[in-house]
C-alpha cells in the first residue's frame, strides 16, 4: 500500500515539475491572478466582494461568441466584448454598489449575490443552457515549438497580458492622481472625502478598471474555452474568491499572489494529478479557506490589519 | 468677505440629540474656540458642518451659500478643511503622499507652489520628511503634517478637533502658534479643543458647549478666571 | 397586553400557514403541490432565520444542514431492497436500516443539528464578510462530499425511491412545528440574549452574555430543523445533489431577505410570498390564461423576476415587505403623544 502511494507520489511529481506542466500552470495563474485584481481593487476601495465577477466574463465572453456567430472580424469582437462588460460593470456600479454603500458587507454580499443570479438567469433565458461557441480566437489555442516544449501561443500571451496589466495598474496606481485618491480610499474612505477626493469617481474608476480586467479574462479563457454557457468562469471565478480570501483580502498584492497561486497550484494538480485523485479538491481548498479565516483573516500574505470582524 | 455661520443647528444621532439649537460665526482671520467635556457635542458639530453626518435643524453656511446636505468632498471643495480628531494620516502613504492628496480639494492648480513654500516655512517637517511614511513620524510631527495637509487645499476656513491630544505642552504650544500664523493670513480657524485655558487665551471667543447646547461665551479676559468655567459646566 | 402580543406574535404565522393548508386542500391535483413546497419552503426559511435573523450573522451554509437532512432521511426510509439500485456503494449498517416516516425525519433533524454544532464551533467565532465567506464554504464541501462520497447516499445518481410521505397535512404540521420552535427560542432567555447582540454587542458583552455561545446555540437549532426541513423535502420529490447547493441557497436567502431578516413573521410572508410567485411565474411559463389574456412566458423567467425583486428590497426597502418587524395588531387606543 505505501508502496504504492510512493510510486503514485513518485509519478505525481515528475509530471509536476515537468516544464511543460509548469509553463501551463503559470500561464493558468495569470489569468487567475487578473480576476484576482478586479475583485481586490473593487473590495479594497468599496468595501465590496463582487459575487457577480464571474458573470461579467461570461457577458464578456458571450458577446465575443456573439460576434463569432457572425463573422465579425476579431477587432471588432473583441470591442464588443469590452463594451459590453464596461456597461455591465457601470450599471452594477450606479444601480446596485452605490445605493448600498452604507449598509453593512453581509447586505452588500446578498446584493451581489443577487445580481449574479440575476445575470446568469438572464444569461440562460438569452442563450439557453447550451451556450453559443466563440471561434475567432481559436488559433492562438495551437502550440508553437519553443526549446523542445510545446507551449500553447494562448499561455504566451496570457502571461504577457497579465505582466503588461499589472505593470499599468501598478503604473497608475503610484504616479497619478486618482490613483493616489483610489489608495487612499482604500486605506480610509472617510478622511478621503475630507480631504475633497471624490468619492464617487473613485469607485467608479476600480468598477471600469475590474471590468477591463474582466473583458481580458473572457477573451483569454474563450480562446481555451470557446464554449461559453452561463455558467462560464463561474468555477473559476470561485476558486478566484478563495485565493483571494487565502492570499489576503485587504491588500491588492496579497489578493494577486493569492489568486495567482490558486491558478498555479489548480493548473499543476490538473496537468499532473490523475482525475480520480482531485475529486475533493474543492474540499480541500474550501477547507483551507475556513482554516484562513479563522487563524488568519486577513490573509496569509498580509500583516493582521483586523479588517474582517471577528468575535 | 463671507463668514461661516452656524444658527440653531441641531444634530441626532440614532435617537440621541447630541447638538441643539447652536449658533457661531467664524469670520476669516479670526480663531473661534469650542469647549465643553467629553461628549458635548463638539466633534458632532464639525462632522455636521463637513456634512459626515446630517444635520436636523439649522443653518450652517458661508456666506449666503448654504453646505447642509452637501457630501463631504463637495464641502471640503467649497473652502471647508477639517483636521480630525488622531488626525487620520494615512500611515502607509509617505508624507509628500498625504500632502498631495490635501491637494484634492483645491480648486485649480495656481498658487500651489507658493502655498507649498509657505506650508513648507510654517511645517518644515513636511520637506525635511518628504519621503518617509507618515506612521514614522512622532505625534507632534504627525499634527503638524495632518494641519499642513488641510492647508494645502487653500481653505477658507480650518477645523481643528482637538489637534493638542496626547501632545506635549511646549509642542501644543508651537501647534496653537502656528494656528495664529494661519488665522493671520486671513483663514478663519474653528478650534475644538479640551484644554479650556489655552484656547481660552488664544481665541477671539471661546463658546462653552455642554450637553449639545451653548452654554457660555468666553473671551481672552477669562483666561484666567476657570471658575466662571466650571460653574458653566456643572449648570 | 404582553401575554396578548406574544400569542400574536405566534399566532399569525401559524395561522397563515395553516390558512395556506387549507387552501391547498381545495385545489386541484397538480396545483397541490405547490402548496406542499411552499410550506416546506415556510420551514426552511424560518430554520435559517432562527439563526441569521436572531444573530445578524449572514449563513450562506444553511442548504448544507438541509442537505444532509435529505441524506439521512432519504437514505434510511428507502426501503432495503432498493437502495442497492441508486446506493450501490453504501455503508453496510445503512443498507441494512430502514425507518420509518417520522423516526426517519427525527433521525435527519439530529444529524443535521449535531453537524451544523461541529461546524459551529470553529465558526461561530467569525461575524460580518468573513462568516459569509466561510459559511459559502462550508456549503461547497458538503456538496462536495455528498457528490462523490457513495457510501453515504446515491452522490451523482438521482436521490429515487424514497416514499413519498410528505402531503399537505404532513407539510403543514411540519411548518407550524418550525415555527413553534422558532417561536420559543425568541422568547426565551437564549433568543433574547443572542438578539441584545445583534443589536448592540458591546452592552450585551458587559452584562455577561457569551456571544460565542448564543450564536452556537442558535446554529446548532437551525440547523436541527433545516434538517427536518430537509427530511420532510426528499420525502416528497426525488432530487439530485445539485438542487440542494446554490441555487436553493439563493432562493431561501431570497425569501428571507424579501420578507424581512428580522422577524419570524418576515420569515413566512418572504417564503409564502416568493413560492406563491414563482408558482404563478411557472404557470405562466407554460401558458396561463387570466380574464381572456394569454401570458406565456419564456422558461427561465422565474429566477430573474425573484432576483429582481431581491435586489430591488435591498436597495429600496432593506427591512423587507415586514420591515423586519413581527406582526401586531392595530392599537385600540392612541399612542401617548410626545
Amino acid at each position: 500500500m505505501s508502496a504504492l502511494l510512493a510510486s503514485g507520489l513518485g509519478d505525481f511529481l515528475r509530471d509536476a515539475v515537468d516544464l511543460q506542466v509548469q509553463v501551463d500552470a503559470i500561464g493558468l495563474g495569470a489569468v487567475f491572478a487578473l480576476m484576482a485584481v478586479g475583485i481586490g481593487l473593487v473590495f479594497g476601495v468599496m468595501r465590496l466582494v463582487n459575487f457577480a465577477y464571474g458573470q461579467l466574463i461570461m457577458a464578456g465572453a458571450f458577446a465575443l461568441a456573439y460576434a463569432s456567430d457572425r463573422d465579425w472580424p476579431v477587432g471588432v469582437g473583441i470591442a464588443l466584448c469590452f463594451a459590453v462588460v464596461l456597461a455591465l460593470s457601470l450599471a452594477m456600479e450606479r444601480v446596485v454598489f452605490r445605493p448600498l454603500r452604507t449598509q453593512s458587507a453581509a447586505v452588500m454580499l446578498i446584493a451581489t449575490f443577487a445580481v449574479a443570479f440575476l445575470l446568469q438567469s438572464i444569461a440562460l433565458l438569452w442563450f439557453g443552457p447550451l451556450g453559443k461557441t466563440a471561434t475567432s480566437l481559436v488559433q492562438l489555442n495551437r502550440p508553437v515549438e519553443i526549446g523542445g516544449l510545446e507551449i500553447r501561443k494562448i499561455t504566451i500571451v496570457a502571461i504577457l497580458t497579465a505582466v503588461v496589466c499589472l505593470a499599468l495598474l501598478v503604473l497608475l496606481l503610484n504616479r497619478t492622481s486618482i490613483g493616489l485618491h483610489m489608495r487612499a480610499a482604500a486605506i480610509d474612505a472617510q478622511t478621503a472625502r475630507l480631504l475633497g477626493v471624490r468619492a464617487n469617481l473613485v469607485s467608479t474608476v476600480s468598477v471600469l478598471i475590474a471590468g477591463a480586467l474582466a473583458a481580458v479574462v473572457a477573451v483569454m479563457l474563450t480562446v481555451q474555452f470557446p464554449t461559453v454557457t452561463p455558467t462560464f468562469a463561474l468555477q473559476e471565478t470561485i476558486l478566484v474568491l478563495a485565493g483571494v480570501v487565502v492570499g489576503g483580502m485587504t491588500r491588492l498584492l496579497s489578493a494577486t499572489l493569492g489568486g495567482f497561486l490558486i491558478g498555479y497550484v489548480s493548473g499543476l494538480l490538473g496537468g499532473a494529478l490523475p482525475s480520480s485523485q482531485s475529486q475533493y479538491l474543492p474540499s480541500f481548498l474550501f477547507g483551507l479557506v475556513i482554516l484562513v479565516l479563522l487563524i488568519r483573516p486577513d490573509g496569509l500574505f498580509t500583516r493582521s490589519r483586523g479588517l474582517l470582524e471577528r468575535v | 468677505m463671507t463668514a461661516l455661520t452656524i444658527r440653531d443647528l441641531e444634530v441626532a444621532y440614532g435617537g440621541v440629540t447630541a447638538v441643539r439649537g447652536l449658533s457661531l460665526d467664524v469670520e476669516p482671520g479670526e480663531i473661534v474656540g469650542l469647549i465643553g467635556p467629553n461628549g458635548a457635542g463638539k466633534s458632532t458639530t464639525l462632522h455636521a458642518v463637513m456634512g459626515l453626518v446630517p444635520a436636523r435643524a439649522g443653518e450652517i453656511r458661508i456666506g449666503d451659500v448654504s453646505l447642509r446636505g452637501r457630501t463631504p468632498e463637495a464641502i471640503a471643495r467649497s473652502g471647508v478643511a477639517l483636521v480630525p480628531e488622531g488626525r487620520r494620516l494615512f500611515a502607509e502613504l509617505t508624507v509628500e503622499e498625504n500632502l498631495r492628496l490635501g491637494l484634492a480639494a483645491r480648486s485649480g492648480s495656481d498658487g500651489v507652489d507658493e502655498d507649498l513654500a509657505e506650508i513648507y516655512e510654517l511645517f518644515p517637517v513636511c520637506e525635511e520628511f518628504r519621503d518617509r511614511h507618515s506612521g514614522a513620524l512622532s505625534g507632534g510631527q504627525q499634527q503638524q503634517l495632518a494641519i499642513a495637509r488641510a492647508m494645502i487645499s487653500g481653505p477658507s476656513f480650518l477645523l481643528l478637533d482637538e489637534p493638542s491630544l496626547g501632545l506635549a505642552p511646549t509642542i501644543v504650544d508651537r501647534v496653537f502658534e502656528s494656528l495664529r500664523v494661519i488665522a493671520k493670513r486671513g483663514i478663519g480657524v474653528l478650534l475644538v479643543e479640551q484644554r479650556a485655558q489655552r484656547t481660552v487665551a488664544l481665541a477671539a471667543r471661546t463658546h462653552v458647549l455642554a450637553n449639545g447646547e451653548l452654554r457660555l461665551t468666553l473671551t481672552p479676559d477669562d483666561a484666567a478666571d476657570t471658575d466662571r468655567m466650571v460653574a458653566a459646566y456643572l449648570s | 397586553m404582553r401575554a396578548r402580543r406574544a400569542a400574536v406574535e405566534f399566532l399569525a404565522p401559524a395561522l397563515l400557514v395553516v390558512a395556506a393548508g387549507i387552501v391547498g386542500a381545495f385545489v386541484s391535483q397538480t396545483t397541490e403541490i405547490y402548496f406542499v413546497t411552499a410550506l416546506i419552503s415556510v420551514s426552511t426559511v424560518v430554520a435559517i432565520y432562527v439563526f441569521v435573523g436572531n444573530s445578524g450573522v449572514l449563513s450562506f451554509g444553511h442548504i448544507s444542514f438541509f442537505a444532509v437532512g435529505v441524506w439521512a432521511a432519504g437514505v434510511l426510509s428507502i426501503p432495503e431492497a432498493e437502495k442497492p439500485a441508486t446506493m450501490p456503494y453504501l455503508f453496510d449498517f445503512l443498507r441494512s436500516t430502514t425507518v420509518g416516516n417520522v423516526s426517519s425525519l427525527v433521525i435527519a433533524a439530529l444529524v443535521a443539528g449535531g453537524f451544523a454544532l461541529l461546524v459551529g464551533l470553529p465558526l461561530m467565532r467569525l461575524s460580518g464578510l468573513a462568516a459569509g465567506i466561510a459559511t459559502f464554504a462550508v456549503l461547497g464541501i458538503t456538496n462536495n462530499i455528498l457528490r462523490y462520497y457513495e457510501k453515504i447516499g446515491p452522490g451523482l445518481n438521482t436521490f429515487s425511491s424514497v416514499p413519498e410521505s410528505t402531503d399537505l397535512l404532513q407539510a403543514t404540521v411540519g411548518a407550524v412545528l418550525v415555527i413553534a420552535a422558532a417561536f420559543g427560542y425568541q422568547r426565551s432567555r437564549f433568543g433574547r440574549q443572542l438578539r441584545a447582540t445583534r443589536e448592540d454587542p458591546a452592552a450585551a458583552r458587559a452584562v455577561g452574555v457569551s456571544i460565542y455561545r448564543q450564536r452556537l446555540g442558535s446554529f446548532a437549532l437551525s440547523g436541527f430543523l433545516a434538517g427536518f426541513a430537509g427530511g420532510l423535502y426528499i420525502q416528497l420529490i426525488p432530487i439530485k445533489v445539485d438542487a440542494v447547493y446554490i441555487d436553493l441557497t439563493f432562493i431561501t436567502l431570497a425569501m428571507l431577505v424579501i420578507g424581512g431578516t428580522t422577524s419570524l413573521w418576515g420569515a413566512v410572508v418572504g417564503a409564502l410570498f416568493v413560492s406563491g410567485l414563482d408558482s404563478v411565474l411557472a404557470e405562466m411559463e407554460d401558458g396561463m390564461t387570466i380574464l381572456g389574456v394569454t401570458i406565456d412566458l419564456p422558461a427561465g423567467s422565474r429566477l430573474i423576476v425573484v432576483s429582481s425583486v431581491m435586489a430591488l428590497v435591498l436597495i429600496v426597502r432593506p427591512g423587507g415587505l415586514t420591515g423586519g418587524r413581527e406582526f401586531s395588531l392595530p392599537r385600540l387606543r392612541p399612542a401617548v403623544a410626545k
